[in-house]
């Protein structure tokens, strides 16, 4: 009896187990998987679904979405290409869309979907971004701005240091950041800055600020060589050790920087954008103005570094899959809810004109991101596609450490930008 | 000598009994062998390659080559120096701590007894991301509790960047690292001694033994299997430390906090050197292999 019993049993399991592959069969669903980083409302469920159901309404191509984090979303993705499960698209930037994983093989070449009047429509600086040098496309961008940093407006004036910073065209000088330094440390008796160098996480903002002060670069025009080892760098991060106002920080690193800013630590942020700055108001936790600016240069206008987002598609084997993951960014990227998909992301179009709609003029109720526009004139190099990346990104915060404990600054600039540079001959 | 003949009936039953053991065993050893086994084998295979998670190139042969590099490797050196540094700290101070805890607590009364194993092993069972945090804000630069109970007893003037500062990051992550170790030897401990044979004990007392001979002839003996456990467990645990130094330091500053841990994953996973990565995985096992042996030899000699 007991074992007709366990007979019995398995052969409901396999029926069941049958009937539900059967059922599959019978009702094939098409489906792709997307896996996001947090930028802007990419990272929020709620705004994404809409943008998703609107994309399975209009093609019966179903999304499934899973959000990463930059503290560890590397290690899924590159977890999940080793494993052979790899995403159908991902969503990010061209550092490792194009510089990393299209560079190792792992993503399909977009190029078929750029017909002559996108290659016109979209901003040229972020296409050659997204291109590799033998005219591959593995990001097929969607929005784009410009890194920059935040003063405490408030602190500024209470220091008399509002003098230094030009709040229309949001620029200053390098002598003018010395000052206005020197001002906040003599009425604060702190800190008022930090070169955060605890990991890669914001590091953006510690590279223009190096590069902008002296006219320094990061990178060669032609992206083959990391040249922060130049005498300006070098200038730059001698005299940010110098200045007492400004603290070499191995312990935090961007998103700690802006928490310090915003409680009210430090009067001004190195790591900051048009998505930090509507919230709470604009204000610090203490009520505080926050104003963002450009980063000091010696004649005021500097090299910032931008900010790309787009698609990728993993090449898993599976045209179909590609086939309906094309059509996904098309939609988002050129299609009727473009200019949903770019406000979601919060951050510029990269494009004027999208599936024959005019998007140029979405921000035109916004008053921050007109203000904010000023900034886009100064957008500088896109270098993060530069062969090495990864290490060289390392060795950049590595690098900062070594000058924080007071290391000789050109000896040490001159190591880590020699491992950089060893990566990139490499081509890892 | 008549031989004893075993009946068929035996034979089966002893051969089922057998095969009922391995079928109860099948499913452990199957994960053992898919999660431990094929595992290690797969990272000494791959510690011959240089591997590097790039469909266009790959993967190449090289022998010996990433385990010859490693030396040369001043990261790697570093890294292996602070993982000694917190295995030799560790678990001396893990072991002597718990023991003189469980002392002090085995005889109290039941209530007592848990109300205190409760407090020690809230450390182990409490998320290490979420004791990670709170001792980051402790340390905290600008507005740590440390910082402002220490300037208040007078004992700093200015405030310490504890994780920023290259001569005291490493000792702040021991630090958080014995907190969160002490608890399992405590539980441990508190056990062994609650079963230590007490009519030996009473012997001796009536033989004019002093305290000390009674821990160190009587119950140091018996309760030595739990402290080999113990130190094994702390050097493998010590060895392993690597979410501590992820959420905090990432192994800075200037690789004060670098352990080889850590330094496995920054090469793998951000630098994408998985051959290389694997080499030192190879290494690190044959250290933590070693030392326990070691460990077991002379708790055997002992």
């Amino acid at each position: 009896m007991k074992k007709l019993s366990i007979v019995l049993l398995i052969l409901m399991v396999m029926m069941a187990a049958f009937a539900n592959g059967a059922k599959e069969q019978a009702t094939p669903s098409k489906s792709i998987s997307l896996w996001t980083y947090p930028i802007g409302g990419w990272g929020d469920d709620a705004k994404v679904k809409a943008l998703t159901d609107a994309f399975t309404a209009e093609t019966g191509i179903k999304v499934e979405v899973q959000y990463l984090t930059y503290a560890d979303g590397d290690d899924k993705v590159n977890t999940a290409i080793a494993a052979k499960q790899a995403p159908d698209l991902i969503m990010e930037g061209p550092e490792r869309l194009v510089a990393n994983w299209g560079a190792k093989g792992y993503l399909v070449d977009m190029a078929d979907l750029l017909d002559a009047g996108d290659r016109a429509e979209l901003n040229q600086a972020t296409l050659k971004a997204c291109l590799t040098a033998d005219g591959k496309l593995y990001e097929y961008p969607l929005v784009m701005t410009a890194h920059c940093m935040a003063i405490n407006l408030d602190a500024f004036k209470a220091a008399g240091a509002d003098k230094y910073v030009n709040l229309t065209t949001r620029t200053w000088t390098t002598d003018d950041f010395i000052k206005a330094v020197d001002a906040l440390y003599k009425y604060y008796k702190a800190p008022v800055g930090a070169v955060f160098c605890g990991g890669q996480g914001g590091d953006q903002g510690t590279r223009v600020l190096v590069n902008s002060l002296y006219g320094g670069t990061f990178t060669d025009a032609a992206h083959t060589k990391y040249t922060w080892d130049s005498p300006e760098n070098v200038k730059a991060l001698k005299q940010l050790y110098e200045m007492p106002g400004i603290v070499y920080d191995p312990a935090i690193a961007g998103g700690d920087e802006i928490n310090l800013f915003r409680n009210g630590t430090f009067k001004m942020a190195f790591c900051w954008n048009i998505a930090q700055q509507p919230l709470n108001d604009q204000k610090t936790d203490a009520g505080e103005q926050i104003v963002f600016m450009s980063f000091p240069a010696q004649n005021g206008v500097a090299q910032l570094n931008g900010g790309i987002w787009g698609f990728g598609i993993f090449d898993n084997g599976d045209a179909e899959k590609i086939e309906w993951a094309k059509q996904f960014v098309k939609f988002m990227c050129d299609g009727p809810k473009t200019a949903d998909a770019v406000k979601t992301a919060n951050y510029f179009a990269v494009r004027d004109v999208a599936g024959g709609q005019d998007i140029s003029k979405i921000w035109a109720d916004d008053a921050t991101m007109n203000e904010y526009n000023v900034l886009m004139q100064y957008l500088g190099d896109y270098y993060q596609v530069t062969t090495g990346w990864a290490t060289a990104r390392t060795c950049w915060w590595n690098m900062l450490q070594a000058v924080g404990a007071g290391n000789d600054i050109a000896a040490s600039v001159a190591k880590f930008a020699a491992d950089a540079n060893a990566a990139a001959a490499a081509g890892k | 000598m008549a031989q004893i003949r075993k009946s068929p009936l035996t034979r089966r039953l002893r051969r089922q009994e057998t095969v009922s053991s391995y079928l109860f065993l099948l499913p452990s050893l199957v994960f053992f062998l898919g999660f431990v086994i094929l595992p290690m084998a797969l990272c000494l295979f791959t510690s011959f390659f240089d591997s590097n998670l790039n469909a266009t190139t790959p993967d190449r042969f090289i022998g010996l080559q990433n385990y010859a590099e490693l030396w040369k490797d001043p990261v790697f050196i570093k890294g292996l120096k602070n993982t000694l540094i917190i295995v030799v700290v560790s678990v001396p101070v893990v072991t002597a701590f718990s023991l003189w805890i469980a002392s002090a607590i085995y005889k109290m009364k039941e209530w007592m007894l848990s109300a205190f194993r409760c407090i020690f092993y809230l450390p182990v069972v409490t998320g290490s991301v979420a004791v990670t945090v709170v001792w980051k804000w402790m340390y905290n630069n600008y507005y740590g509790v440390l910082n402002y109970v220490f300037k208040g007893l007078g004992i700093i003037e200015t405030n310490v960047n504890w994780l920023g500062n290259p001569s005291t990051a490493l000792w702040c992550i021991i630090v958080i690292l014995l907190t969160t170790s002490v608890g399992q030897p405590i539980v441990l401990y508190v056990s062994a001694l609650s079963n230590v044979d007490t009519s030996l004990i009473e012997a001796g007392e009536v033989d004019g033994t002093t305290k000390f001979q009674n821990f160190w002839k009587i119950k140091w003996p018996q309760i030595m299997p739990t402290t080999l456990y113990i130190v094994v467990i702390t050097t493998i645990n010590s060895f392993q430390c690597f979410a501590l130094i992820q959420l905090l330091t990432s192994g800075g500053p200037n690789n004060a906090t670098q352990t080889v841990m850590y330094y496995i994953y920054y090469t793998a996973f951000k630098l994408y050197r998985f051959g290389y990565g694997n080499a030192m995985g190879i290494i690190l096992a044959l250290f933590i292999a070693a030392l326990s042996a070691v460990q077991f030899y002379v708790a055997k000699e002992r």
